[in-house]
């Protein structure tokens, strides 16, 4: 193994089809025109010294190293910034151009420190490089001159330090911000010798805009912007490329190490869902895997009152057995269930509902997907035939108008977000819609041409106005729903949302939006070009969540923007493998592939393989296993990677549920809140220290690649055989490649999919097989997977939980940047710097009429519960509207969260809680107590395992 | 299982059903229940039902009333997918 | 009634323009006499600031320069018939220094009343206008490629040219910029031109916008001119009111003191509101320029020399100079002067005509030793090269440029290694910091020759500032770094005794 050097070609390729050929240094090359004599050189096999140009942003030519000769053109133009011309002879080594070189050279290193042997760079700095490769042997300036040397260091952030006395003022860092991830936190101040790199307005970089992207510490060519990691540890001497665990975008990183240390996680330039970007939590907030909480043994005990006991894997492992077993007897076979997690890997995901379907016997299988996006599963399969996004994310590239619905993507899916406003700044449209102002609605060089501000719980009805507009005003586009889909079903829906009831002027009332924003914002999304919609947990989690999904898949079809490049409806799945533990048959009534338990065929073809009969029955979804365990009829749960105490709905119910239960298996990282009332812990292992695939909201299945081995001795899948194994089902297998296999032999969508070939071609986007033997960027092409595409009428049903003089506000849910779900990872790294703690967002005006200050305690009550937290005072939020996240215990919002749900899936309506807010003085004494609760359930006996 | 929130959740699923056209809703109903919701929650509303179906809307109400005659029926026709 | 004229240019008002009208006024009310005092732009001889006229039949006839000290003493001596005076200068156009020039883009400045768009018809305004759109968009091209006319910011380039390829790229919108950002050093013919005729101007940038299919102008002025804002602005009002600018929209911006910014790729970065640096070229601003549009960036004068040329004909026009440098100059003659002002005459006279005979050597009367031409990048010539001809080419010829036309004379007493140091020093304040070259070679550049100056290891030291030299001329991305070395190697290689070298035979060739 060594360290993987990616080519860097100074400018970004060029799209153009046709080519023309010039001669470089006496090489005949041909290049797509538009390719700068930079790149062309380097496909050629030349490397121009250059050190202001790296091809993840646009030629800037300022440092004036790759200046070249061009015959019949006069002077020494620059390489990158100079596009390639046909019969061009270039040179790029002359005597002129070597002494030009060498002079900006001796310039750079006479205001550089010349700490080169203790430099953190040293070894992978372009400037020494440079130095090396022009022949530099003397500053004839001496260092006695002006310069920057003594420059003070920025450590602000936890993660990099800015050294301005290394710096070379390339600007590389400052266009990474600006072209790549688009925050323009960073520019450069001052002019001339005073030029210098500044975040924001000569801020620290903590105090600044900059959101820790890394873009900027990746394109520096020196030790200027460098990871803190580096510095304390030293270059890495071999890497590994794996996918990162948060969120849906699945971006590649290279875990850079040193023996078993982890240096630095660099995002990888030919991860194809990332292109080489990453946010803070990816690129940084990886140092949870080696957090002292981390528990490496697994433990047991016999009631959740008691400390835990540390034991030997076999006796954990025996006493879930016989535990389960036991319970069985005593209930009946439908008694346990298991909870899977979309932290984990399609391969640890498909062995826990193997093990449950082949293993316990029953369906009670359930994922965390329920509770976020299992009515997209339902709505699109519904529609198109398929529970999954149309695209891949390269495809915006393509796009005019982009609708944003119920989804935060510079928060939750901030490598896309940056994607999506480099499209932007292009001149494609945007339309928000989203309760609260989101960044997108505004952000530098970025506006929203529209942004519907709805009320909570309303998404159905403005997207049946959207629809009303359409069709009314005849910007159907009829040749896609003549060829495309089942037209009486068209007819029927158009008719539906041509009533009165879904103008736009009707919805306005029960929305809050401006009639005439909406009929604009649908007249731009019909006409516009191509239309592509995304959406996340705003649109899904709500009691007609199902609906609004349906109306999505309406909107698109009905506008024809369904089929190919920039168009389509993109679900953004939270987690990193929603979309792959949905595919691998983890929800109770359907195998791997989507196909139902009571399909007879589907069934034995599984049975055959796994050597067990299998239940036709539906199992329970999560909200059901508490609801029976409540009845006494449900008592054994076996949940991996997963905090249901924390991030399901209305904590005491899950709460009562829990302690209902004879026993619970938890499987974590550490000892999460849903571990206050288990009886078996197992130690989990991070994405670090596996081998498998996760899916990502494209479809794509990339590898996860082991960088280090399990801390906890037991991969998490071989936990899963192990429990298998002890309840009588063998599941044998020698390695997560071998899972994939036998996935790829009972799942037609996945029949090509294999590690060889994810290890070759990087990745690939299901469907895989022979029909597309590299994948499927775009779904529904020439057509609908279920054939023709199928309007389905969606009725505006107000939800059940509505305000009133006791909560007269509406509760919104939601995530930020640095925090992922739970936090039960980021939580545990520095990203605490940035958000310590859950805050609750207010409008001015509803903080003036109660009497609350920024910063001040308030407490939130719901029907089903009160916690208290810090208030923030802003307009993002409309007035009767207020924001919170989730990501703290302490708060642990879900206390005030309800039982409602979406009426297909029963995905709670986290998006919708009418709550009051009132000045307090500090936590309640609820949260005083749940503390001690799970203080006292965390207490490790410190007797001996046996 | 607690039968209010069985019921909320059957009527919820009902409302969706009633809206569509050119299909009957109690076989929408019927099929969605019999295809999402496990055996113990089927039967605690069948019961429910035969104890007087407090609270159920009239397609729901018929379509529970179908699924005793459905329990190992096949897949129905209900919505398209 | 008896009209008066006097200038209301920054360069009269700096030697009290402004207490001379009020004087006028208030000896013309005490008096009782009836004479209106119309303010214009100067004629631009600046040593005979502020130089009054006055409207008689037989002419203008004019004084100078006047003191408001002076104003009774003009009335006593019969000022409204032109009667005479110690400073009566008789009729301007026989002052040699007027009557020797050929004025074409000045031709009404100093002579029309700089706010009165009437004034502007009456004295040929708009008649550049009305043909070019006889001719069309094509013809305008081609009267403008036919005259020669090039660039007069200092690049000189073909305006034609450039006019065809922003007429010949296809876009949603285009726009002419008007590069109003002058910086050179003694130079002062944008200024004159904004504050003494500004509708040539609007004119001009109208049938540039006409003759390329641009609808909106920015015209891009320096903040260090805050009358020639004001006189620009008032006169875009003025045309707006007038129904002048129906079908083009014009707008002043104004910099923020960088000089950089009169260097077209920085200016555009400036009017889009980011950081004045300069742009790397590819893509020409002909081809995306402002906004990433097809842009005309002219120099001011060269847009206000546009409406003259094509009211009496490009040939005309052509018919001047010498060489490929075709039409009239503006020189400005600045420094150590006898006869300071704005000369405006065909290309070709030679350096030593202008300094020695137009301007009359230095003020001081000492010896003229050097003269720098072309601002503060502008290589220094000695009197041994006095011989070259004014044009583009005979300058790039011998190492140096004329630039925007800027001449600035130095007597005996000149230490050029200071001058040498202070191209350097110039080049370190004003650099954008962009290229490396300029960013830190300007301050080696100064250090270096301090250690010259002080007489340290001067050989290697000038060596290096010679290395420097090349390194700034082929590697600097834009000219402030690029025509640095002109100054300072036509210092070090036409005065090598000011840097402890002697003078070899060969240097004064």
């Amino acid at each position: 193994m060594s360290l993987i050097h990616e080519i860097d070609y100074g400018t970004p390729p060029s799209a153009a089809a046709e080519t023309v050929s010039l001669t470089i240094d006496g090489n005949r090359v041909a290049v797509p025109v538009g390719t700068s004599i930079m790149r062309a050189a380097m496909d050629a096999g030349i490397q121009v010294p250059k050190l202001c140009a790296t091809d993840s942003v646009d030629a800037f030519g300022s440092c004036r190293l790759c200046l070249v000769e061009i015959a019949g053109r006069p002077g020494t133009p620059a390489s990158c910034t100079t596009p390639v011309a046909a019969g061009m002879v270039v040179s790029t080594q002359t005597e002129r151009l070597k002494q030009v070189r060498k002079g900006v050279m001796e310039l750079y290193i006479s205001d550089h420190p010349l700490d080169c042997l203790t430099c953190a760079a040293n070894g992978d700095c372009e400037l020494q490089d440079m130095a090396g490769a022009v022949g530099l042997r003397d500053v004839r300036y001496g260092y006695q001159g002006e310069n920057h040397l003594t420059a003070a260091k920025d450590e602000s952030n936890p993660y990099f330090t800015f050294d301005p006395a290394k710096c070379i003022v390339c600007s590389r860092c400052v266009r990474a911000c600006e072209e790549v991830q688009g925050t323009f936190a960073l520019t450069i101040q001052g002019r001339g010798f005073e030029s210098k790199v500044s975040a924001g307005m000569a801020e620290t970089f903590i105090e600044s805009e900059c959101v820790s992207c890394g873009a900027c510490v990746q394109a520096c060519p020196t030790a200027t912007l460098m990871e803190k990691s580096v510095i304390e540890i030293g270059q890495p001497e071999h890497s590994v490329v794996t996918t990162c665990a948060y969120c849906g975008i699945g971006c590649n990183f290279k875990a850079e190490m040193r023996g078993e240390e982890l240096v630095r996680m660099v995002p990888f330039k030919d991860g194809q869902a990332n292109d080489g970007h990453s946010c803070v939590k990816g690129r940084f907030a990886w140092g949870y895997a080696n957090h002292r909480e981390r528990i490496l043994n697994p433990m047991i005990r016999d009631r959740i009152d008691q400390p835990w006991r540390e034991v030997s894997w076999s006796e954990a492992i025996g006493r879930v057995a016989s535990e389960f077993k036991r319970l069985q007897g005593a209930h009946g076979v439908r008694a346990i269930g298991a909870i899977s997690s979309s932290r984990c890997s399609n391969e640890e995901t498909y062995l826990v509902q193997k093990l449950v379907r082949g293993g316990f016997g029953n369906n009670n299988i359930d994922t965390c997907a329920r509770v976020c996006h299992s009515p997209t599963g339902y709505g699109l399969k519904a529609t198109f035939g398929t529970s999954a996004g149309t695209q891949d994310f390269a495809s915006v590239e393509h796009s005019d108008v982009v609708i944003v619905i119920g989804a935060n993507p510079t928060d939750a899916h901030p490598v896309f977000a940056s994607r999506l406003k480099k499209r932007l700044r292009q001149g494609a449209r945007l339309i928000v819609i989203d309760p609260r102002r989101i960044d997108l609605v505004r952000t530098p060089h970025v506006e929203a041409a529209y942004h519907l501000a709805l009320r909570p719980g309303t998404n159905a009805a403005i997207l049946n106005a959207l629809a009303h507009t359409i069709v009314t005003e005849g910007l159907v586009n009829e040749a896609f729903i003549r060829e495309r889909c089942d037209s009486s079903a068209f007819e029927h829906w158009a008719s539906f949302v041509s009533e009165p009831q879904n103008s736009p002027e009707a919805v306005g009332l029960i929305s809050g939006v401006p009639p005439e924003a909406i009929r604009a914002a649908a007249r731009l999304f019909a006409t516009g070009g191509n239309g592509a919609i995304y959406y996340g947990l705003g649109v899904t989690e709500h009691s007609q969540g199902t609906t609004a999904v349906m109306a999505i898949a309406n909107l698109a079809m009905v506008t024809g923007n369904l089929g190919r490049p920039g168009v389509g409806v993109n679900p953004l799945r939270g987690q990193n493998n929603v979309q792959g533990s949905c595919d691998m048959g983890s929800f109770p009534h359907e195998l791997p592939g989507y196909r139902h338990v009571s399909d007879d065929g589907v069934r034995s073809t599984f049975e055959a393989f796994w050597g067990r009969p299998l239940d036709a029955e539906p199992g329970l979804r999560i909200g059901n296993m508490f609801d029976a365990a409540l009845d006494g009829s449900f008592s054994g749960l076996y949940v991996q990677g997963e905090d249901i105490l924390q991030s399901d709905p209305n904590t005491h119910h899950v709460a009562a549920a829990l302690a209902a239960m004879e026993c619970v298996v938890v499987q974590d990282l550490f000892l999460n809140e849903t571990s206050a009332y288990a009886h078996v812990f197992l130690p989990g292992s991070t994405f670090l220290e596996k081998d498998g695939t996760f899916t990502n909201a494209e479809r794509r299945i990339n590898r996860v690649r082991r960088v280090m081995a399990p801390r906890n001795g037991m991969a998490d899948w071989e936990i899963t055989l192990a429990i298998g194994r002890a309840m009588g089902f063998e599941m044998p297998y020698g390695h997560p490649s071998e899972v994939m296999d036998e996935i790829a032999r009972l799942t037609p969508t996945f029949a090509g999919v294999s590690y060889e070939l994810l290890d070759k071609v990087g990745s690939v986007q299901w469907p895989c097989n022979t029909a597309a033997p590299l994948g499927t960027p775009v779904m529904h092409t020439d057509s609908f997977v279920r054939g023709k595409g199928n309007f389905i009428i969606t009725e505006y049903v107000p939800t059940d939980e509505k305000v009133g003089p006791r909560f007269p506000l509406l509760l919104t849910t939601g995530r930020i940047l640095t925090q992922y779900n739970v936090g039960a990872q980021t939580r545990r790294t520095a990203n605490l710097a940035w958000h310590d703690q859950d805050v609750l967002e207010i409008h001015p005006h509803d903080a003036e009429q109660r009497g609350v200050r920024d910063g001040d305690w308030v407490r939130l009550d719901s029907r089903t519960g009160a916690t208290s937290l810090r208030a923030r005072v802003t307009d993002r939020v409309a007035p009767g509207v207020v924001y919170t996240t989730f990501h703290h215990p302490t708060t642990q919002t879900n206390v005030v969260t309800t039982d409602y749900s979406d009426w297909a899936t029963n995905c709670p309506e986290y998006k919708v809680t009418a709550v009051q807010v009132a000045p307090s003085n500090g936590p309640t004494a609820w949260q005083r107590d749940y503390g001690d609760h799970a203080d006292r359930g965390r207490r490790i006996s410190k007797v001996a395992a046996e | 299982m607690d039968a209010a929130k069985l019921v909320m959740m059957a009527n919820q699923i009902g409302r969706f059903f009633a809206g569509q056209r050119g299909t009957d809703p109690v076989v929408g109903i019927a099929d969605h229940l019999e295809k999402f919701w496990e055996p113990r929650m089927r039967a605690a509303i069948i019961a429910h039902l035969a104890a007087g179906g407090t609270g159920l809307d009239g397609p729901v109400r018929d379509a529970v009333g179908r699924l005793d005659g459905m329990r190992t029926g096949r897949l129905g026709a209900g919505l398209k997918n | 009634m008896t009209r008066i004229f006097i200038p209301q240019d920054a360069g009269a008002r700096a030697v009290g323009a402004d207490r001379v009208a009020d004087a006028l006024r208030a000896e013309a009310a005490r008096r009782g006499r009836d004479v209106t005092l119309v303010r214009t732009g100067s004629r631009g001889l600046f040593w005979l600031e502020p130089m009054i006229e006055v409207e008689t039949p037989a002419g203008r006839i004019a004084y100078g320069p006047v003191t408001a000290g002076d104003a009774a003493t003009l009335f006593e001596a019969g000022l409204e018939e032109g009667g005479a005076h110690p400073l009566r200068l008789g009729k301007p156009d026989d002052i040699p220094f007027l009557k020797q020039q050929t004025r074409i883009t000045f031709a009404r400045c100093g002579i029309v009343d700089p706010t009165s768009l009437d004034d502007y018809r009456a004295h040929g305004g708009y008649r550049g206008l009305s043909r070019a759109l006889q001719i069309g968009p094509p013809g305008v091209i081609e009267a403008v490629t036919a005259s020669g006319l090039r660039g007069r910011g200092g690049a000189g380039f073909p305006t034609g040219i450039k006019w065809k390829t922003v007429a010949d790229t296809a876009a949603d919108r285009k726009f002419i910029v008007c590069n109003a950002d002058e910086g050179d050093s003694g130079t002062y013919a944008d200024r004159m031109i904004m504050e003494g005729d500004p509708f040539s101007v609007i004119e001009g940038m109208t049938i540039a916008g006409y003759a390329v299919g641009a609808t909106r102008g920015y015209i891009y002025i320096r903040s260090e001119y805050p009358d020639a804002i004001r006189a620009m602005e008032r006169a875009i009002v003025v045309a707006v009111n007038r129904g002048c600018l129906d079908d083009f929209c014009l707008e002043v911006r104004v910099g923020a003191g960088s000089y950089v910014c009169g260097e077209e790729t920085a200016l555009l970065e400036s009017i889009e509101g980011r950081r004045g640096q300069v742009r790397a070229k590819p893509p020409l601003p002909a081809h995306k320029g402002l906004f990433g549009r097809p842009t005309v960036v002219n120099n001011l004068v060269t847009l206000a020399t546009v409406p003259a040329i094509l009211a009496d004909g490009a040939e005309r026009y052509a018919a001047l100079g010498v060489g490929r440098s075709r039409g009239t100059m503006p020189i400005q003659i600045a420094g150590n002067v006898r006869h300071g002002g704005l000369f405006e005459a065909p290309f070709g006279l030679t350096l030593g005509e202008i300094v020695d005979g137009i301007g009359g050597g230095t003020a001081n009367g000492r010896p003229v030793r050097a003269v720098q031409v072309g601002g503060p990048l502008g290589a220094y010539f000695p009197r041994a090269l006095f011989d070259t001809p004014f044009d583009y080419e005979a300058f790039a010829g011998r190492d140096g440029l004329i630039g925007h036309g800027g001449i600035v004379v130095f007597d005996d007493s000149v230490d050029m290694a200071r001058q040498a140091r202070f191209a350097l020093e110039f080049c370190g304040i004003e650099s954008c910091g962009k290229c490396t070259p300029c960013r830190i070679g300007s301050v080696r550049g100064v250090e270096t020759i301090d250690r010259i100056i002080a007489g340290d290891r001067r050989d290697a030291n000038l060596a290096l500032v010679e290395d420097l030299c090349q390194t700034l001329k082929f590697g600097s991305l834009c000219a402030l770094g690029g025509f640095t070395p002109y100054p300072v190697m036509s210092a070090i290689t036409h005065f090598p005794e000011d840097f402890g070298r002697t003078r070899l035979p060969a240097a004064a060739a």
